[in-house]
């Protein structure tokens, strides 16, 4: 399995995907469904909770572990289907209401044309699916240099920035 | 016009670039049909019965004589010399080679055209009145806001996958001439008692399976906010709209089942977590815009009606014409001129590649070089000088183009069908052919007044039949193609789904209860009564007993 960062490169992965977790800790790095998360951690414990990430599939509502959110060190929304396109709101909103900093990764069913799509709604890296290779998703990444929108990456809402700032262009 | 800057065109190259690309990995083997198959929908690329079809994005139906230039070279070069103008205000090709079309899409943009979100379930080409900037009751223009919505929601990196498709439509006249109660968003230009611009917001509108007229979500919503408003309304969508079933997944469902008043609070809500700052519409954005939009000064010239009235005397057929294909312009000695698509027995919307040519030349000559597409499929010249009607209308005629019909019974609008449909069930367009010839007379046609014909190959309704006063619906059955009547829907002006009559017909037969409709409403009507007043009066009733009697 591999991550792809925002640029499209390969980095390490550092979090594992755990079905159940003993009771005493402390853990590193695992991920684990929202049920867990909540059966085996304390919404305060901010030191604990760095060290765990939480995997949302599309049926999942954030709103039910808000107060773990911020302390969390990362979120991974699954896509169901590339065509599923819901995973892009809950990132805006987990991004934009919950003021959540930390590593936000896609999974599951993505191509790597949607990868702009992505790390434009605010996600931070990728699990790229076994069939696509993280190159492309690189390739992919690189397609668009500009855009009409500001959007969560910095990157190209310079480019929006750069447009109100250009006089002879129209903004939107 | 809105003209390209370097943003957009650096967007669109790459955009194109990255559809060469595609293609070369599907016809290298590197990708399967089915890898492919979302990639060439998010550039317009359908396959259908015969061949490929390309959408080609026409902005809010505006087209300036070099970009309809190019479509007829298009249509030349690589299809079999014709365009189809469709009910979206949009054109399409029908025989595409897939080897081919990345060029074919590098041509389009050297005039700013392309394919971008013309098909896939993301926020479509943003419909408009076609009379924009030409009409007297027009409140503001329209264009500047679509184009605003067009930057906004192009490659729209949350709304690209919805549930389902996504259309807006605005108008800023009294006289809603873009249908848009029947969008997904339709967007009126509206002031408030204190003057300020904004919009009257409709949401849930829609044809296809389950017609329904939008309701009103926001009476007022200032100008500024439309972007923050257009975002908080999707991402309510994205986030409840239904995925399970495709035949309930547009928003009309969703704001159906909700219930109108808290779908207007859901969106409420989420429009106050929104950053104002960072999608509101900046008013030098708006008024660079409104530059762009803004047509060169006409001169006005009030005693150009009455050498008209005389050359109306002297032909009877420019009278006719005249009197259905031309509306008055904002400006004194000016007409907005309709372009019939719609020949007698022919194809509605169908234009060929030297007739394009020819209306690109005529819109240099005579209307500042603009042209407008209208969803009932015609073309506009939006400006021309009541002065060179008459020039005008003869060119016209020699392009047969002139068929002095808009908004009569042979000003029919239909879908493609089965013709090259791959989703219709039955043929539209032949039924359209023989409809039209059978009120081939077109003194008959003026003396039956306004009467909309409306032709749809399969449930989802592309040729708008919900909405026309005679709407027709090809259906299956049992392997055989039947189709069904509806009347007293109303899409131009008034929203209004019409209503099934009774049994289906035959090919034949829908062709003769046209025919019967149109003589019981000539038997009915009272002295200056539209069709659609008739109806409305009578109801049903007695169209019925004509239609069935004799069963």
């Amino acid at each position: 399995m591999t991550i792809v960062n925002t640029s499209g490169d390969a980095v390490e992965q550092g979090w594992r995907t755990v079905e159940s977790v003993e009771s005493s800790g402390p853990h590193h790095g695992i991920i684990v469904s929202p049920a867990i998360l909540q059966d085996s951690f304390d919404e305060s414990d901010s030191a604990a909770l760095s060290q765990v990430g939480v995997r949302l599939t599309v049926d999942d509502d954030v709103s039910e572990i808000a107060a773990y959110v911020p302390h969390l060190g990362l979120i991974e929304l699954v896509f169901a289907h590339f065509k599923d396109g819901r995973p892009y709101s809950a990132a805006t909103t987990i991004r934009r209401d919950y003021k959540f900093t930390h590593e936000l990764r896609a999974s599951g069913d993505v191509l790597p044309d949607q990868a702009i799509f992505l790390i434009r709604s605010g996600f931070s890296s990728v699990d790229v699916p076994d069939q696509f290779t993280a190159q492309e998703f690189k390739k992919s990444l690189m397609a668009y240099s500009v855009a009409y929108q500001s959007a969560y990456d910095s990157h190209l809402s310079l480019i929006d920035e750069l447009r109100r700032s250009t006089p002879d262009v129209a903004a939107e | 016009m809105y003209v390209y800057d370097s943003l957009d065109k650096t967007l669109l190259n790459q955009r194109v670039a990255e559809f060469r690309d595609q293609v070369k990995r599907r016809l290298d083997g590197d990708l399967t049909e089915d890898q492919f198959k979302p990639l060439r929908l998010m550039n317009g690329l359908y396959l259908q019965l015969h061949a490929y079809m390309l959408r080609v994005a026409i902005p809010y139906g505006t087209l300036s004589s070099d970009q309809m230039r190019k479509l007829a070279y298009i249509a030349k070069t690589y299809d079999r010399g014709y365009g189809h103008f469709t009910t979206r205000q949009n054109i399409q090709f029908n025989w595409i080679e897939l080897s081919t079309a990345p060029d074919l899409l590098y041509d389009l943009s050297e005039v700013d055209l392309h394919a971008i979100q013309t098909s896939g379930n993301c926020i479509r080409n943003v419909t408009a009145d076609p009379y924009a900037g030409a009409a007297a009751d027009e409140l503001d223009d329209p264009r500047i806001w679509s184009e605003v919505i067009r930057q906004w929601s192009t490659l729209h990196p949350e709304f690209s996958f919805l549930p389902r498709k996504f259309k807006i439509a605005v108008t800023g006249s009294k006289a809603d001439r873009a249908a848009i109660k029947f969008h997904d968003i339709g967007l009126k230009i509206v002031r408030n008692n204190e003057g300020v611009l904004g919009f009257a917001v409709y949401v849930g509108g829609g044809q296809g399976r389950t017609p329904i007229v939008a309701p009103l979500i926001k009476s007022f919503l200032p100008a500024q906010d439309l972007l923050r408003y257009l975002d908080a309304v999707l991402r309510v969508y994205n986030r409840h709209g239904r995925r399970d079933n495709i035949y309930k997944a547009r928003i009309k469902i969703l704001v159906d089942s909700m219930g109108a008043d808290s779908f207007a609070a859901e969106v409420a809500a989420e429009f106050d977590r929104l950053d104002p700052e960072l999608l509101s519409v900046r008013d030098e954005d708006v008024s660079r815009l409104r530059d762009m939009f803004a047509q060169p000064f006409l001169r006005p010239d009030p005693d150009a009606s009455s050498s008209l009235e005389d050359l109306v005397k002297k032909s009877p057929r420019l009278g006719l014409w005249f009197k259905s294909n031309t509306h008055p312009h904002k400006t004194p000695g000016y007409s907005i001129v309709t372009i019939s698509l719609k020949p007698i027995g022919g194809i509605p919307g169908d234009a060929t590649a030297e007739q394009m040519f020819a209306v690109a030349d005529l819109a240099d000559r005579f209307s500042l070089g603009e042209i407008r597409v209208t969803y009932t499929q015609n073309l506009i010249l939006p400006h021309v000088r009541q002065a060179d009607l008459f020039v005008l209308w003869q060119e016209l005629e020699r392009l047969n183009l002139a068929t002095p019909n808009v908004g009569l019974a042979s000003d029919i609008i239909a879908c493609p069908g089965l013709d090259y449909c791959s989703l219709a069930n039955a043929r539209s367009i032949p039924i359209s052919q023989r409809i039209s010839d059978r009120f081939a007379d077109l003194n008959a046609q003026h003396d039956v007044g306004p009467l909309d014909i409306r032709i749809s190959g399969c449930i989802n309704a592309c040729g708008h039949h919900h909405a026309g006063h005679i709407g027709i619906l090809g259906v299956d059955k049992k392997g055989e193609e039947r189709y069904q009547l509806t009347l007293g829907g109303q899409g131009n002006g008034e929203s209004e789904v019409g209503k099934i009559v009774g049994p289906g017909f035959d090919e034949d037969g829908i062709v003769d209860a046209v025919e019967t409709v149109v003589s019981t409403y000539l038997t009915l009507r009272t002295k200056g009564e539209e069709f659609s007043q008739t109806l409305a009066r009578t109801g049903q009733g007695p169209f019925k007993e004509r239609l069935y009697d004799n069963r």
